[in-house]
């Protein structure tokens, strides 16, 4: 009808200016107080605009009243959606703000948990035993540091008045003939007898050692590792392999291991072992005293006097020589923590003084 | 080959060699010895030194008569008689002994020296004229027997010392050091040149007893040569008449009561090969062997390889196999590695010992390794009884600690506290001695110590450690290890430790440690600033093997949480109470725990506040209120029961 103006159309006239009205208002609001007063603005129960506008729906015929509650619904639901999404955005940006004011110095010192460590002697004794252990040894320490002078002179071929002794000093107790062990070679005698499956032996004993000794280089108690193996056909190429396997292991296999004719009363033959120096790849410097070698350890096929005095003790011959033959060797562990970590003074270990033992 | 060149000098023409001799090896502590050991090295033919020489004048016998008294002492005994014109020796002798650091005196002593540094036999020349009689007596020093020594000391001589000794008394300490009377002189004319060979231990025991090394005992104790005297003296005649001093008069007198047996064992190269791990071949070894002196007889089982007179070393057929292997050389042997038999492992125990370090390193301490001995004095009273060093190296080092704290962990605070260290938390892992019948002790401990701030940091308070520090490594122990509880009882802790705050740390019912603060008079005797907290315990009980755990399965409903706070005096034990709870509570109560201690405003005097944390649950099912609630009214019953009270009501 030309002219007449629909009711529904005046409803869904005034929708695009609700529009641009709430696209300002929804623009102007920047915290979620004003978000609210948009929203009771525009949908607000009692005189909301878009709830006046729904209202007047009623006054319309049915066909008119379905199509412009089509676009009031259409209206409401971008303005609810764009209400919510507002409101997400200003909550974001408030909680980020704030996250901002958390902002602290991240150079201060943090709080680290106190920190332990095992002495540097230790570390060199685990590292030997897991190097043999791996080597299918077994780590046989339970044997006394006190001790008396069969198992730690006489049955290693060194009798009473023997010149050898004399490269030893020895500890004794008052009241009797108890000394304190001066090598950790008793822990040979004292496996050979009490061995739970004789004749083979494949043994390391670590452990502390006493000497009448006291300066730079020596003190009077220390830490030594010994080796034993015992079995049919073990021979002196074996000492070698062995020990070259272990000082490459413990040092690097770049390092060369030379053997030299030596003397100890338990071994026949005796060899030293010497290390290419660590410290100057054998050049030359203080620490190997000019000779490009670091001298590391003694070692020797079991002596037969040593087996012998054991098969007497034990009243029987449980280590034949002509079956079973083995070797022997032996290292002091601060040599090893010395040359590694550069330490002149050997009574630094003992000395627990935490500047020096947390340096590690 | 067994000789470690220590040292090269250049000294004109000619070179000075420092060797290292190892102390088996008396043959080689001379110039001929080396010499030995390199022509066989070499391959080079081995020249004896020339002992002819002239003789004039009349028998030895008539002016010099030896008797020897003991024999068991002294085996042989050689002398010669000299005519000798005292001068200065030649610049070659003088030379050559000061190039190996012995010093010049006359001819004829530097003969001595020469032939002892080029043959290794040492000898001792008498002015003849001062041996009463020219009679020599070789014999044990009586009691009372004086002699001044060369060395200007006057010595009175008592048991096993042997001497040389004239009709009038001792003139020479045998095998050691000649006497002053009768030594050569500018006056002297005639000299008695002695050589002889003395019983190795005979000459050790002397020269410890007088506290004496020369270079002649040095090797009589080490058994020198039985056979080299004739050739010793010999060659000090001839040199005599080649430096025109003097000349021999004709006869040698030979004292010989105990002949030397012929020294010989077997050897077979096949056994050699198989020792030291390489082929031996036999005309090689032949070789080396007869070179070095030995005289070999090969037979089909074995060689018979006869020992030469001055190879005291040797003596069996493992020593042949060394000087076989030594010659051929140790560093050209192939190395091998003999396979393993199986593995071992660490033995449970050792796991365990290195999973107490572990949990200690982990908790923030460091280790710490203490010297076994300690002073009496530092070690102080409360502490088992000590055994004693018989030799210590001072006397602050003359016991044997029995234990690891005191002094040894108070001894390292103290140490650190010096260098302006304040927070010190350390641990060690070691023996303690003790003098506990039957007989000597040895136990296996680990101790802790803890003074100064636990984890300082700019963010917190500085808080010291305290008591329950020290317990709770304790406690971390126990956990880590899977050890049941430790039980602490107040009493019967050490008297180093603080009369109160300190406790017996019990397991199974056995004492097995304890841990306290240091008693305040430890403190100051050890000036040590704030409290200390410490602990041992027996590292064997940690240690003991354990069955690997064995899973519970996981509760299927959740458990329910009741806190309780139970009024009680200021002095009551925690633990008590809680045994009073789970003994009231019933099975379905899995664990309580102290979560609260106060005491205060809201308290009565004299009383304190425990809040106890409840955990009930049972594994299969939930459990209603109505159980919980009644095992609450039970538990609440028996603490009303006991006196105390429930707080909130």
């Amino acid at each position: 009808m030309p002219g007449s103006d629909r009711p529904s159309e005046g409803i869904v006239r005034e929708l695009p200016r609700l529009r641009s009205d709430f696209d300002a208002a929804l623009a102007e609001a920047r915290d979620p107080d004003a978000l609210q007063d948009v929203r009771t603005r525009f949908l607000g129960r009692k005189s909301g605009e878009l709830t006046l506008l729904f209202g007047r729906l009623g006054k319309l015929k049915e066909d008119e009243r379905r199509e412009a509650g089509r676009e009031l619904n259409t209206v409401k639901q971008e303005v609810e959606s764009r209400l919510e999404a507002r409101r997400v955005e200003l909550e974001r940006r408030r909680r980020d703000e704030q996250l901002l004011r958390e902002r602290m110095d991240v150079t201060l010192p943090g709080r680290t948990p106190a920190v332990g460590r095992r002495h540097p002697l230790t570390v060199v004794r685990e590292q030997l035993e897991d190097i043999f252990v791996s080597m299918g040894y077994e780590i046989y320490d339970a044997f006394p540091e006190i001790d008396d002078d069969f198992h730690c002179f006489e049955a290693l071929n060194m009798p009473p008045d023997h010149p050898a002794r004399d490269m030893q000093d020895t500890f004794y107790l008052q009241g009797g003939s108890a000394l304190l062990r001066t090598h950790t070679s008793t822990g040979q005698i004292r496996y050979l007898l009490s061995n739970p499956h004789p004749p083979f032996v494949r043994i390391i004993c670590p452990g502390k050692v006493y000497r009448r000794d006291d300066d730079i280089t020596h003190s009077p108690m220390f830490q030594q590792v010994e080796g034993l193996v015992v079995g049919p056909g073990i021979t002196l190429a074996d000492l070698k392999g062995t020990i070259e396997t272990f000082l490459h292991a413990l040092f690097g296999p770049q390092y060369p291991v030379r053997f030299r004719s030596s003397f100890f009363p338990y071994t026949e033959p005796s060899m030293e072992a010497d290390l290419g120096c660590v410290v100057c790849d054998g050049k030359g410097c203080r620490v190997c005293k000019g000779t490009g070698w670091l001298e590391i350890l003694g070692s020797g096929m079991v002596h037969p006097a040593e087996l012998e005095a054991v098969n007497r003790r034990l009243g029987k011959v449980v280590y034949d020589p002509e079956e079973v033959t083995g070797f022997a060797f032996g290292l002091g562990i601060e040599r090893v923590a010395m040359v590694r970590h550069g330490v002149d003074d050997i009574r630094l270990f003992y000395g627990n003084d935490l500047r020096f033992l947390e340096q590690f | 080959m067994g000789l470690a060149l220590e040292g090269l000098e250049g000294r004109g023409d000619d070179a000075v060699l420092d060797l290292d001799i190892t102390t088996n090896r008396v043959d080689c502590m001379n110039v001929y010895g080396v010499a030995r050991e390199v022509s066989v090295l070499y391959g080079v033919a081995l020249r004896p030194p020339d002992v002819s020489f002239p003789e004039a004048g009349p028998l030895a016998s008539e002016s010099l008569d030896v008797t020897i008294e003991a024999p068991d002492l002294c085996p042989r005994f050689c002398a010669r008689v000299l005519d000798v014109r005292l001068g200065p020796s030649p610049p070659w002798i003088r030379d050559r002994l000061e190039a190996v650091g012995v010093r010049p005196i006359n001819n004829v002593v530097d003969l001595t020296n020469y032939v002892l540094m080029e043959m290794g036999h040492p000898s001792h020349a008498f002015d003849l004229a001062r041996v009463p009689e020219g009679k020599l007596v070789v014999r044990w020093a009586r009691e009372g027997d004086r002699l001044t020594t060369l060395d200007g000391v006057g010595r009175i001589l008592a048991g096993r010392v042997g001497v040389v000794a004239g009709t009038e008394g001792a003139l020479a300490l045998a095998g050691i050091m000649g006497g002053a009377s009768s030594e050569v002189s500018d006056e002297t004319r005639t000299v008695a040149l002695e050589a002889a060979w003395w019983d190795p231990l005979s000459i050790r025991r002397a020269s410890k007893a007088l506290g004496m090394h020369t270079e002649a005992s040095h090797r009589f104790e080490r058994g020198a040569d039985p056979e080299a005297p004739p050739a010793a003296t010999a060659r000090i005649a001839h040199l005599l008449a080649k430096i025109g001093a003097g000349s021999a008069r004709p006869g040698f007198i030979d004292r010989r009561p105990v002949p030397r047996a012929r020294r010989a064992t077997s050897f077979r190269p096949a056994r050699a090969a198989a020792v030291l791990g390489t082929p031996v071949a036999e005309d090689r070894a032949r070789r080396i062997l007869t070179g070095l002196g030995f005289t070999v007889k090969e037979q089909p089982a074995a060689w018979d390889v006869e020992i030469p007179s001055w190879r005291s070393d040797v003596s069996r057929e493992a020593d042949i196999i060394e000087e076989v292997g030594r010659h051929l050389g140790v560093d050209r042997i192939q190395p091998t590695v003999p396979p393993a038999r199986g593995a071992e492992g660490l033995r449970p125990v050792q796991v365990a010992t290195r999973a107490v370090r572990e949990a200690l390193v982990g908790a923030g301490l460091t280790e710490v390794i203490n010297y076994a001995f300690v002073s009496d004095a530092e070690a102080g009273p409360h502490a088992p009884p000590r055994l004693h060093l018989a030799n210590p190296l001072s006397e602050e080092q003359g016991a044997l600690r029995s234990s690891l704290v005191m002094p040894g962990l108070v001894s390292t605070l103290r140490t650190n506290l010096r260098q302006g260290r304040r927070d010190v938390r350390v641990f060690e892992m070691g023996r303690v001695f003790g003098n506990t019948p039957p007989g000597l002790a040895e136990e296996s401990r680990v101790a802790v110590l803890l003074a100064g701030a636990m984890s300082p940091h700019w963010k917190s308070e500085r808080r010291a450690a305290d008591f329950y520090d020290g317990k709770g490594v304790v406690e971390l122990l126990g956990r880590r290890l899977g050890l049941g509880s430790f039980s602490f009882e107040p009493d019967g802790a050490p008297g180093f430790l603080h009369p109160v705050k300190a406790a017996v740390v019990s397991l199974d019912g056995q004492a097995r440690g304890y841990v306290g603060c240091l008693h305040p008079d430890v403190a100051e005797a050890w000036e040590l600033r704030d409290e200390a907290v410490v602990a041992e315990l027996e590292l064997g009980v940690l240690t003991a093997p354990r069955p690997p755990v064995r899973v519970r399965p996981l509760p299927r409903s959740p458990a329910v949480e009741r806190d309780l706070s139970v009024i009680a005096d200021r002095v009551a034990a925690a633990s008590e109470i809680e045994a009073r709870i789970k003994a009231a509570a019933g099975g379905r109560l899995r664990e309580v725990s102290v979560v609260d201690r106060y005491e205060g405003e809201h308290v009565p005097a004299g009383k304190v506040s425990l809040t106890f944390s409840l955990v009930y649950q049972d594994p299969a099912r939930t459990l209603t209120g109505e159980e919980v609630q009644a095992s609450v009214d039970r538990v609440v019953a028996a603490l009303r029961a006991a006196g105390l009270q429930i707080r909130g009501e």
